[in-house]
Order: structure tokens, then C-alpha cells, then sequence
């Protein structure tokens, strides 16, 4: 392996095809990222490997071994390490997933590298990312020859799939260590249910609605609009002011309704997540840098607890 | 049990922080108020959890932080912690998160702490990594995102959920030591009592000055911050209140939204 950028994902598991695709297109604007090496680990499914070598051109080394079953930190790692050998890559990237975000760190510690997560823009060695519940954004230059990096899904444009010229695959047994952690299974979350499926509209509640009588008014608005649903940040739902089921976003459930209403939500990627594909966008906010407004077709900058009555009457009246 | 929790001192509200006029970092204004990283007080809540479920628990609260930052340990000792250490910085904007996981780390290496609970992100610099580094830093398992905790002591062993995308749970089992990133709603964290308010008040907490040569040196700069370009498409809507609620009945109704 004498490639100086790699990719790192899942044989099965968190990371889309899709995913894998956005990585090979930031991979190729780093400097000397021209050919990626795809490292797929896990167990041994030959088909992800040579589709991927397909719809990417790059060549993929597939790695498989004990512990690489499910997703396992410690095992995958040494597993990478392993395969890395003596080679030296400037430039390790994976998808800022669940698992991307748990193994970067790892990887970096044990590599002298730096690990920079979430990155939605490049420029040169400089990355992008956004701080503050997405209010700023800031630039980050590493210092060291390698760097881990975890892109965010949704920030790059996927490459193109091609199927010209498929990359070549190699496949390879490692022998991780024995682990301290053991991954038992993955199920679904009972506590979920998909109330927002089906609705056109949905009215969103964020932390900025401040209490939880003010989600009256959130339903209030919803009700407004035929098959509207209400919809709600992480923050409410943990504080209890509306169930899990309302919650939108990367760990909740992702929408795509005709018209998505977010009421006191900041627009931090986690939640952007869930809703961006959403056709039309309104966004009411008190501050007028929130996140949020890069994202919708129409906003307005007011505290919602006295807009929204108003608001409402004009809805009334109208 | 020994159990360490790590809490970040984080601004309540980024809208009163402002950009150094050089543009190269965010920085507090005199509006600035500070509280603790809110997935900090999820993970000191289960950290103190643990204390009432398993005789002989003793929580430690750690931060890295500026003089400020004691108001942060404060508040966790208020809340129950037993102990408080204060890793004291110099008032730099952007310590990097190896830096923070290399401190935390050289003050738990040698104390046989059981668990290490740390949020699953700072609100502030939201780099969601600095427990997954403190983990790699020791030598520990981690377990990240973490949503159900049960610790079985005789075992030495944890029985974990951890949450991965499409609403699906990861079941982890891990021996001790071992780090976890706690996520937002595993519990409700309580309000500090007024006995540990009374308590905390007599209380000192270990204070621990690094400056100059004993800060690790840091892997990744800031250089520049900025707010970002609101997209073209946008349009941000002008008037009073009632001209803003006006002109958004008009745009709905001319989308059909309503009736
Ligand atoms: C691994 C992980 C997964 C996550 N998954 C999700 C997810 O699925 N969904 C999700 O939503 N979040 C998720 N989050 C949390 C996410 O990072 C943000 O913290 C969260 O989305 C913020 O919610 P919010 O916008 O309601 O609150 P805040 O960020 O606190 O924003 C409140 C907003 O309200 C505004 N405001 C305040 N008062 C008023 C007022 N009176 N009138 C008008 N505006 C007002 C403020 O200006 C601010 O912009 C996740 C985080 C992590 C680390
Ligand atoms: N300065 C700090 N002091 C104490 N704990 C911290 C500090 N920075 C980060 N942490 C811990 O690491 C978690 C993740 O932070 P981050 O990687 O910066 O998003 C936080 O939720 C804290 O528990």
C-alpha cells in the first residue's frame, strides 16, 4: 500500500454507498489525495468490495478477521494499524458517523496523527468545520505529517459513480488482538415511531421555544395546515417537553416534508441532518447569525414567544 | 468505584460571543454568561447515579479550563461530585482536544479510576472526540454516544447501549476501566441539592497550573473563524412583526399551503 490518502469505512454497516462516495470526492481535493485507497473492514462480503472498486475507480483493500463482525473500536483499529504496516499515509478520512466519530480518535492516537472530525469544507491543509451550533465557522491546520479526518455526510459532492475502470481489490485476513469490549448485537430503538411520516407540513420546536406551555403554540401552528405534524430538536425532547417521536435529525427521524416550519432551532448539523431535504424552509429565530437561516427559503428574525401569537392571528383573521 | 466526569465550562448562548477583529478566533464579550456543556451534566448525572446504586462510589469532577472554569467544578460539586480538580489554563481561545485528552489523562493515569464518563461533545467547539483520544491516550476500551449504563461491579464488567444511526442501539459489553461519552437524555440530571451547595461551599478543589511547558503542545491550529454566508436563495424577511407575519400568511398561501 504506497497510497498517501485512505479511506476508511464499514464492509457492511453505518457507512453508505453514497457516504463512500462524498469521501473519495473530499479525498481527491487534498493535496497528494489524487488516488485513494479504499480500506473496507469487517466481515468477509466480496460483493461490497468489488462494487466499490467499480463505482469508484480506487483500488480497495478489504480487510477481514475476528472481532470485525460488528463494529468494534479496539478491533478495528489494530486491524487498520495492522494492514498499515510501515506506510505512512498523510491522510486518513472516514464519514463523520457513529462509527467514524468513535474509531478517528483511536486511530489518531496510535498513528501521532491529528484528528480533526466533522469537516465540511477544504482549502490546501486547511479544514473546515463549524463550531457553535453551526453559528461560525472555523478553519483548522494540522501540525502533524498525518491527519485523520471524519467528513461530514452531505458536505462534499458525491463523486460521480463510474464503472469504466474498476479499481483492483485485495483481500486480506488480519489478526486483531483480544478486545476489552465485545459488541453484542444492534436493535432497534423501541422507543421509536415514525409520527412524521406521512405529514406535508411540519412545525418544529426548538430549545429557543423556552417552556414547555409554549409548545402550545407550536401545535397551535401546526394545526393550521391539513396533515401537518409536530416535529421537534433533541434538546426538547430530552427535556420531556414533547416525546421522541417528534424528534427530527441525524438521531431521530429524517424528513422530507412540502413545507418544514423550525421555531427557536439553532440549525446544528445533527439536526440539519434530518431535515434539509425538506422542500420549503422557514425559519423563525431570535438571533439573526443562527444556522438555521443558511438553510431556509424564508426567515425571520423575532422572538417567537410574541411573533408566533401574532402570527397565528394573522392566520385567523386571513 | 472510583469514577472520574469530565466537564467543560462552555458561553450559555453563542450569540454573545464575538470574532477577535483579526477574525482568528471566537471569544467571550462582557454579555458572555457560562454554564456546564449541557451532555457534561447528562454524564455527571450517571456518574452520580452510579454512586447511589453501588455502595463506596466516589465521583470525581475534572476540568481544563481557564480561572472561570472553577465556577464549572463548582456547580459539579454542588451537584454531588466528591471531588473536584482543576486543570487551570492560560485564557487561550483554542486549546485543541489532544491537549485537553493529554491533561485529563496525566492526572487519571496513575489514580485507578474504575470509569472515566465523559459527554459525547463540547456545545462550543462540538469536536465530539476528546473522550474517544483520553480512552486511546490510556490505553482504555471506550464506549461513545452511550444511552444505558448498567455497571456490574463483581464482574468488573458494564453492560452498555450505545446509539448509532436509523434508531438503532448498539449492546456493548466492556470490562473496566473503561471511558464512555455519554449522550443527551440518558437521565434526568438533578439540580444541585442545598446540603452539597453547603458542602461545596467549604469545599477547596485540587487547582493544578499548566502554563508554558507543561501544556502539551497542540497537533492542530485555528486559524480563522468567520459566520458563515447565509445562501443566496434565502430571504430574510423585513418589516415589523405584523408586516414579517403579514408577508408570511401571503407566501404561504401563494405556495398553497393553505386553504
Ligand atoms: C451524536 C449527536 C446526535 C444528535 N442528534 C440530534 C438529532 O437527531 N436532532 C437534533 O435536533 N439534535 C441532535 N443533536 C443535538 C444538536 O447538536 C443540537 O444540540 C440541537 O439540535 C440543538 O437544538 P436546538 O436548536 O433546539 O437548541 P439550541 O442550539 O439551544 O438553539 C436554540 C435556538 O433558539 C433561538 N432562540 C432562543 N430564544 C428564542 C426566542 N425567544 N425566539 C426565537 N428564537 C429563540 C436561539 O437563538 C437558538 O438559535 C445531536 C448531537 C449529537 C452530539
Ligand atoms: N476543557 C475540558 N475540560 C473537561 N472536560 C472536557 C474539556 N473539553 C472536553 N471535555 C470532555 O470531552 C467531551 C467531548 O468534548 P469535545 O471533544 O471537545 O467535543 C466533553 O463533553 C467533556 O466531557
Amino acid at each position: 500500500m504506497d497510497s498517501l490518502t485512505l479511506i476508511i469505512a464499514e464492509q457492511d454497516g453505518s457507512t453508505t454507498s453514497q457516504e463512500l462516495l462524498e469521501l473519495v470526492s473530499f479525498a481527491r481535493m487534498l493535496p497528494g489525495g489524487g488516488n485513494p485507497t479504499i480500506v473496507l473492514v469487517g466481515t468477509a462480503r466480496k460483493d461490497r468490495a468489488e462494487k466499490t472498486a467499480a463505482t469508484t475507480g480506487c483500488p480497495v483493500l478489504a480487510l477481514t478477521g475476528d472481532h470485525l463482525g460488528l463494529y468494534n473500536p479496539e478491533a478495528f483499529c489494530d486491524a487498520v494499524l495492522e494492514a498499515l504496516g510501515d506506510t505512512e499515509p498523510a491522510w486518513i478520512c472516514l464519514a463523520h458517523t457513529s462509527t467514524g466519530v468513535d474509531l478517528a480518535p483511536r486511530l489518531a492516537v496510535n498513528l501521532g496523527a491529528t484528528c480533526i472530525t466533522a469537516v465540511e469544507g477544504i482549502s490546501g491543509t486547511t479544514l473546515t468545520r463549524a463550531v457553535c451550533a453551526g453559528r461560525y465557522c472555523a478553519d483548522f491546520t494540522p501540525s502533524t505529517a498525518c491527519t485523520v479526518v471524519t467528513v461530514l455526510p452531505g458536505a462534499f459532492p458525491p463523486l460521480p459513480a463510474s464503472t469504466d475502470t474498476a479499481g483492483p481489490v485485495e483481500h486480506r485476513a488480519v489478526s486483531p488482538g483480544p478486545c476489552r469490549s465485545r459488541t453484542l448485537g444492534i436493535a432497534e430503538n423501541t422507543h421509536r415511531d415514525s409520527s412524521l411520516k406521512d405529514a406535508e407540513v411540519i412545525v418544529s420546536a426548538g430549545r429557543g421555544v423556552g417552556t414547555r406551555e409554549n409548545i402550545s403554540m407550536i401545535r397551535e401552528l401546526a394545526g393550521v395546515f391539513p396533515r401537518a405534524a409536530v416535529g421537534a430538536s433533541r434538546p426538547v425532547c430530552d427535556l420531556g417537553w414533547l416525546g421522541y417521536a417528534h424528534q427530527v435529525g441525524s438521531t431521530g427521524q429524517t424528513v422530507s416534508p412540502k413545507l418544514y416550519i423550525a421555531c427557536g432551532i439553532s440549525g446544528a448539523i445533527q439536526h440539519l441532518a434530518g431535515m434539509r431535504g425538506s422542500q420549503l424552509i422557514i425559519a423563525i429565530n431570535a438571533d439573526p447569525d443562527a444556522a438555521i437561516f443558511r438553510f431556509a427559503h424564508y426567515g425571520i428574525v423575532e422572538d417567537l414567544t410574541t411573533f408566533l401569537p401574532i402570527l397565528l392571528e394573522e392566520l385567523r383573521g386571513g | 468505584m472510583k469514577i472520574l466526569a469530565c466537564v467543560k465550562q462552555v458561553p450559555d448562548s453563542s450569540d454573545t460571543m464575538a470574532i477577535t477583529p483579526e477574525g482568528s478566533r471566537v471569544v467571550p464579550t462582557a454579555a458572555t454568561v457560562f454554564r456546564m456543556n449541557r451532555y457534561d451534566e447528562f454524564a455527571l448525572e450517571e456518574a452520580l447515579l452510579m454512586k447511589e446504586r453501588i455502595p463506596g462510589t466516589e465521583v470525581h469532577a475534572v476540568t481544563v479550563g481557564p480561572e472561570r472554569a472553577g465556577s464549572t467544578l463548582r456547580r459539579a460539586l454542588e451537584t454531588g461530585a466528591d471531588h473536584g480538580i482543576h486543570i487551570l489554563t492560560p485564557e487561550v481561545a483554542y486549546l485543541d482536544p489532544f491537549a485537553v485528552a493529554s491533561l485529563i489523562a496525566s492526572w487519571a493515569r496513575t489514580r485507578d479510576y474504575d470509569l472515566i464518563l465523559a459527554g459525547v461533545m463540547a456545545e462550543d467547539d462540538m469536536e465530539g472526540q476528546t473522550g474517544q483520544l483520553l480512552a486511546a491516550i490510556l490505553d482504555l476500551p471506550c464506549v461513545t454516544s452511550v444511552m444505558e449504563a448498567r455497571v456490574r461491579p463483581a464482574d468488573n464488567e458494564i453492560d452498555l447501549e450505545r446509539e448509532i444511526e436509523g434508531g438503532l442501539r448498539m449492546s456493548v459489553l466492556t470490562r473496566m476501566p473503561a471511558v464512555l461519552t455519554i449522550q443527551s437524555g440518558i437521565n434526568t440530571p438533578r439540580y444541585p441539592s442545598l446540603s452539597h451547595v453547603l458542602r461545596a461551599r467549604r469545599q477547596a478543589f485540587e487547582v493544578m497550573a499548566m502554563d508554558g511547558p507543561a501544556l502539551p503542545g497542540p497537533l492542530s491550529r485555528c486559524t480563522g473563524v468567520r459566520l458563515p454566508e447565509i445562501s443566496s436563495q434565502g430571504v430574510i424577511i423585513a418589516g415589523t412583526p405584523r408586516e414579517k407575519a403579514r408577508e408570511l400568511v401571503r407566501i404561504l398561501h401563494e405556495h398553497a399551503f393553505l386553504a
